[in-house]
């Protein structure tokens, strides 16, 4: 090597150093090197000893078979720390077996990697946070829309009105609430609503059936509205049966009394997003307006059907009959007290 | 559930620089880089993280039929195969990844040799 070699060598940005394959002995280093990896500053100070934390085994049995050595590590000097990429190979043009050994830093690497780390880190959490807040409008909306008509809707932007033929629509409404309302503190009546209605949210979804909507103190459910289940009658029985029992047990247990008319019926329905803005999902349809009218013809704590519902129910339900009853803009009907379910075999 | 060895080797960033020096070794290979040369290796290299992270159990996915389409011009030997395992397989073991995780990544790659080589 001449010396315009030497000081090309010891100029370099990276180490280099020329090492005995027999015992890991330093054979050659430009300044770099030196500077990397001063050891204690003894003279013939082996790689392993000035590499402190260099893999001499794995290295060996790498290089004896012919392929590159690299790997990663930090050193500090003057107090600054710096990454360095390290390689061996074999060297064939030395006196003796030995290995030539590169070293670079990384530190912009590092560098950038840790800028790709913390915007990724960024970008992850943002896309979390608005996934979270998708949720919760996807919720917020199955309370108001059935999720065929929510999916419909995030699909095509509307939904069309539909038609369902084998529906039963329940309507329950509070006897005297005006009267409650204004008699006792309004507030903790309403309070107790709220808590009446949301055990009516359970008690639905237990027996498969849907919560339409609630107007003020009247709560309205349909059944067969998602799957075209042939019970949907004896579902909407069960549940009318149920939201009885359910206030019966509560007015044992609270000193503010509720009494409800219930009735129901069965028929078709139109369903449809109402509104543009402010949107709702309401039903309409003949179906809807008869099954407020045996609301409204029931009697406190009592269930109201017609002859239809009764016919489709007489089998499992127990019935009490009231006669014929006159019944606005449906003519003269028999109307049923529903009082219990017979036991199933 | 442990952590995926994506999370567990530091992630996308991470992954990358191995990626990134397991194309340096493949390049530095006679036998694989021609298979390179005409390959973008920014793109490639971009590519090669979201595969090996979708196979350390990351985010990102790759369909068999997608890798069997990008490799079937390439007519890869069994040898040039053998080649590339290899070097994947020091270049994890110099990233100190323990031999547990060297066999799943590697295993991940074998498993769908039958897509990447020429048959």
């Amino acid at each position: 090597m001449n010396d315009t070699h030497r000081q090309v060598l010891q100029g370099l940005d990276s180490a280099v150093a020329l090492v005995g394959a027999e015992d890991w002995s330093v054979l050659f280093e430009n300044a770099k090197f030196f500077r990397w990896f001063p050891g204690t500053g003894g003279d013939d100070e082996l790689l392993t000893t000035r590499m402190p934390d260099f893999r001499a085994e794995r290295a060996q049995s790498r290089l004896e078979a012919g392929r590159p050595f690299k790997f990663e590590l930090k050193v500090t000097v003057e107090g600054r720390e710096d990454h360095l990429r390290v390689t061996l190979e074999k060297f064939d043009g030395a006196s003796e077996p030995a290995y030539l050994l590169q070293a670079t830093s990384i530190r912009k690497e590092m560098e950038t990697q840790y800028m790709l780390d913390s915007y990724s880190k960024m970008a992850e959490k943002n896309a979390r946070e608005l996934e979270r807040e998708k949720d919760r409008v996807e919720r917020l909306l199955l309370n108001i829309m059935p999720r065929a008509v929510f999916e419909e809707m995030r699909e095509f932007g509307t939904a069309t009105p539909q038609r369902f033929d084998s529906t039963s629509i329940l309507m329950l409404d509070f006897v005297g609430f005006t009267d409650m309302a204004i008699a006792a503190d309004p507030s903790a009546i309403i309070a107790e609503l709220n808590d009446i209605f949301s055990s009516f949210d359970r008690i639905t979804e237990m027996f498969d059936c849907e919560r339409v909507r609630t107007i003020g103190d009247a709560y309205m459910a349909v059944s067969g509205l998602l799957d075209e289940s042939p019970d949907h009658a004896a579902n909407i029985a069960r549940l009318a049966l149920r939201f009885r029992r359910y206030l019966e047990r509560r007015n044992q247990a609270h000193p503010q009394q509720w009494t409800a008319r219930i009735g129901f019926n069965t028929g078709s329905v139109i369903g449809s997003l109402v509104g543009v803005q402010k949107y709702v999902y309401d039903l309409f349809g003949p179906g809807v307006n008869l099954a407020a009218r045996m609301e409204s013809m029931s009697e406190p704590m009592k269930i109201t059907v017609n002859e239809e519902t009764y016919q489709l129910l007489k089998n499992e339900f127990v019935f009490t009959e009231r006669g014929p009853h006159e019944i606005k803009g449906f003519g003269t009907q028999n109307l049923y007290f529903l009082e219990g379910e017979l036991a199933r075999r | 559930m442990t952590d995926s060895i994506f999370s567990r080797y530091g992630g996308f960033a991470a992954i990358s620089r191995i990626v990134s020096d397991f194309y340096d070794r493949v390049l530095d290979s006679d036998q694989l880089a021609p298979y390179f040369a005409h390959t973008d290796m920014a793109t490639q290299i971009d590519h090669q993280t979201k595969f090996f992270a979708s196979m350390m159990g990351g985010p990102a996915s790759y369909s068999d039929e997608h890798l069997e389409s990008v490799h079937a011009r390439l007519h890869i030997t069994d040898d040039a195969f053998g080649e590339l395992t290899l070097i994947l397989q020091e270049t994890l073991e110099d990233h100190e990844f323990d031999d547990t995780d060297v066999g799943t990544v590697v295993g991940e790659v074998t498993r769908r040799k039958r897509v990447i080589v020429e048959h």
